[in-house]
């Protein structure tokens, strides 16, 4: 089923939470909803559920008007953030609540209801725990029990608010692929709440990236980590240098660096940023031509994938943030104090009231 | 005692927060203290009434709880209990749950509101009825005129109990229920449970041991209750006394050993509800740590 939100608006106590938001999740695919804390992502989460209701706007589901349907008459399941399991019931009793609650007309026998509930603890590998209550579960347990109960009432739509939130770092990774694999099985349309941006670029199809109740960018996960359409959600995903500078006849400068900027209107004079990642920093022993920064080095971490380097520039005092692969590392042989020529790479400029 | 993540901040303090325990000496003293002031007020009044009580033998003490003033008294306190319990249950629980997993305007208010009668000198509740429901009051002449008795009756004596334990119930599921969070109801509708379902499968199992508490409090004092349950009941023997009116009675008649037989009644009823309430604690917080 494809949902698609329309103009939503939401305040709380005159807060807003969601302004104008517009966004279309096709069917069958893995959405992240992708923000910090207070970005208005799980409210806009609820309010797709129903248990929240928006102020202005409107929600379709299949291109039918969805926007004052009950929590009970949307069909979707929902993942809580701290599983909201019924603590006193079973596994087995709680994966089984969706199927037994439903009306009479509508209901499996006794004996489907156990076959399903059944099978679909054999999908979350938990059979064997049927008869143990949440207090008695571990966290990733807890996790796929929700899961389970979610999918048991066949929802047209999967709704998991930060789905791995509260697990610990190695577990969080395994249920994550976990979850991925099982949405590649079932395809139902999935939106997950995530505040952490590998998580969602390792698991969706689809990046929603939010801030401060607005969409900033949506996009495949490829297209809002190339090419982020603005500095928010540079940053947002993932390190980045910011390089402050000038416009000078219709280019930018940033220290002795100039960046063309076909297609910006700033006047001359105007104070621009930026923005270049920490993988996007050459480092050299000796000028190279000149376009580079003079910097010290600060400080090197050469344990892990890559080394990186926090450099001092010379000029402003400010720090860079350098990535080098180890072959690249160990060719320079660098150590802390010596003096580098800093050369960035794929620089992206954003208009300094653009900011952050 | 050490407290799971402040270790690292008192460590850094230095040796201040080493030792563990107070010394024995003091563990004693206080420990000490405290039984002699339980034994003081609880433990001795206790035995005094029920060695008063069987001073005269047993069969003084069965006939003075077996006498015909004694047993309407006791009819009576069932009777204002069993009205005034049910009531505040349904009361109790219907608020509770409004004030816990809903938002409303006035919700602060409404708290307040139960909390009245805890903040009310009991005789004051009792007076609110005379002068709503006395020849004098506002509804008196209206009531007179169709010869409904209120005040100085049974009606009078069961409202004055049900205002009296208006909170009881209440106050007690209020901090589970909003401990407890709305989660799991929003969980049950998002799994397409009505209302009522909602209510009975989910919120209902998850206090039950939190509300037993609340009507063994909400009963013992219905029971119990003298101050507003004297003002309003005229104490008219066989007809508008309860229990801890009579024993007044008795008392203020001088039949000391009657007095004390009917108390040993409530000191009985009081023993029972402490027993049941510890195991409904114990229940609540055998619940509570298993989240």
């Amino acid at each position: 089923m494809s949902i698609e939100i329309q103009n939503i608006h939401k305040r709380f106590n005159g807060f807003h939470a969601l302004s104008k938001v517009n966004l279309t999740v096709p069917s069958g695919e893995l959405v992240a909803l992708l923000g910090p804390s207070g970005s208005g992502k799980t409210t806009l989460l609820r309010i797709i559920a129903g248990l929240e209701f928006a102020d202005e706007g409107t929600i379709l589901f299949n291109g039918e008007e969805a926007t004052h349907r009950s929590a009970k008459e949307r069909q979707v399941g929902f993942v809580f953030q701290h599983y909201a399991l019924f603590r006193h019931m079973n596994v087995f009793q709680n994966v089984a609540f969706g199927l037994q609650v439903k009306p009479r007309n509508e209901r499996l026998s006794k004996d489907e209801i156990s076959d399903k509930v059944h099978e679909l603890l054999r999908l979350v590998q938990l059979e064997q725990l049927a008869k143990r209550y949440p207090a008695q579960l571990s966290g990733g347990q807890r996790q796929r029990v929700a899961l389970a109960r979610a999918l048991a009432v066949e929802p047209q739509v999967l709704l998991l608010d930060e789905p791995f939130g509260a697990l610990d770092a190695k577990v969080r990774q395994e249920l994550r692929r976990w979850l991925r694999k099982l949405h590649d099985e079932i395809h139902v349309t999935s939106l997950f709440v995530t505040h952490d941006q590998e998580e969602a670029l390792e698991v969706a199809d689809r990046i929603v990236v939010m801030n401060e109740g607005r969409v900033e960018q949506s996009g495949t996960p490829e297209e809002v980590y190339d090419k982020p359409a603005n500095p928010f959600v540079f940053n947002f995903l993932g390190n980045v240098n910011l390089f402050h500078g000038r416009v000078h006849g219709g280019s930018a400068r940033i220290a002795d660096i100039s960046v063309d900027l076909p297609g910006h209107g700033e006047a001359d004079g105007a104070a621009v940023v930026a923005y270049v990642r920490p993988y996007d920093i050459e480092i050299n022993r000796t000028r190279q031509g000149s376009d580079e920064i003079e910097a010290v080095v600060r400080h090197i971490q050469g344990a892990g994938a890559v080394a990186r380097f926090e450099l001092e520039r010379l000029d402003s005092r400010e720090i860079i943030e350098a990535e080098l692969t180890k072959e690249r590392y160990r060719e320079l042989g660098l150590r802390t104090g010596e003096k580098v020529f800093v050369k960035p790479r794929n620089i992206r400029v954003f208009a300094q009231d653009y900011q952050i | 005692m050490q407290l799971p993540g402040g270790t690292s901040k008192k460590q850094k303090q230095g040796t201040a927060h080493t030792r563990l325990t107070e010394p024995a000496p003091v563990r004693w003293l206080l420990t000490a203290t405290a039984l002699v002031f339980l034994g003081m007020f609880l433990f001795i009044p206790l035995a005094a009434v029920f060695s008063q009580a069987l001073e005269k033998g047993a069969g003084a003490y069965f006939a003075a709880i077996s006498e015909p003033d004694a047993l309407a008294a006791i009819k009576l306190t069932l009777i204002a209990a069993g009205i005034s319990v049910p009531l505040n249950l349904v009361f109790g629980v219907a608020a509770a749950w409004a004030i816990a997993k809903f938002d409303f305007r006035g919700k602060s208010f409404l708290i307040t509101l139960i909390d009245l009668p805890f903040s009310v000198s009991p005789v004051i509740s009792g007076l609110i009825f005379v002068l709503l429901f006395g020849l004098q009051g506002w509804m008196g002449e209206w009531l007179s005129a169709h010869s409904i008795k209120i005040l100085f009756a049974v009606p009078g004596i069961v409202l004055a109990t049900v205002f009296i334990t208006f909170p009881f119930v209440a106050r007690e599921l209020i901090p589970l229920m909003q401990s407890q969070g709305r989660e799991e109801e929003e969980a049950a509708l998002v799994l397409g449970a009505g209302g009522f379902r909602t209510f009975f499968s989910v919120t209902l199992p998850n206090i039950k041991w939190g509300l037993l508490y609340g009507v063994i409090l909400c009963n013992a004092r219905a029971m119990g209750e003298f101050g507003a349950v004297s003002v309003v009941s005229g104490h008219i023997r066989g007809l508008t006394n309860t229990l801890p009116l009579h024993v007044e009675i008795l008392y203020n008649e001088y039949n000391f050993a009657a007095a004390f037989a009917v108390a040993s009644l409530l000191a009985f009823l009081a023993l029972l509800t402490l027993v049941v309430k510890s195991i409904a604690e114990w229940k609540v917080r055998e619940q509570i740590s298993a989240e």
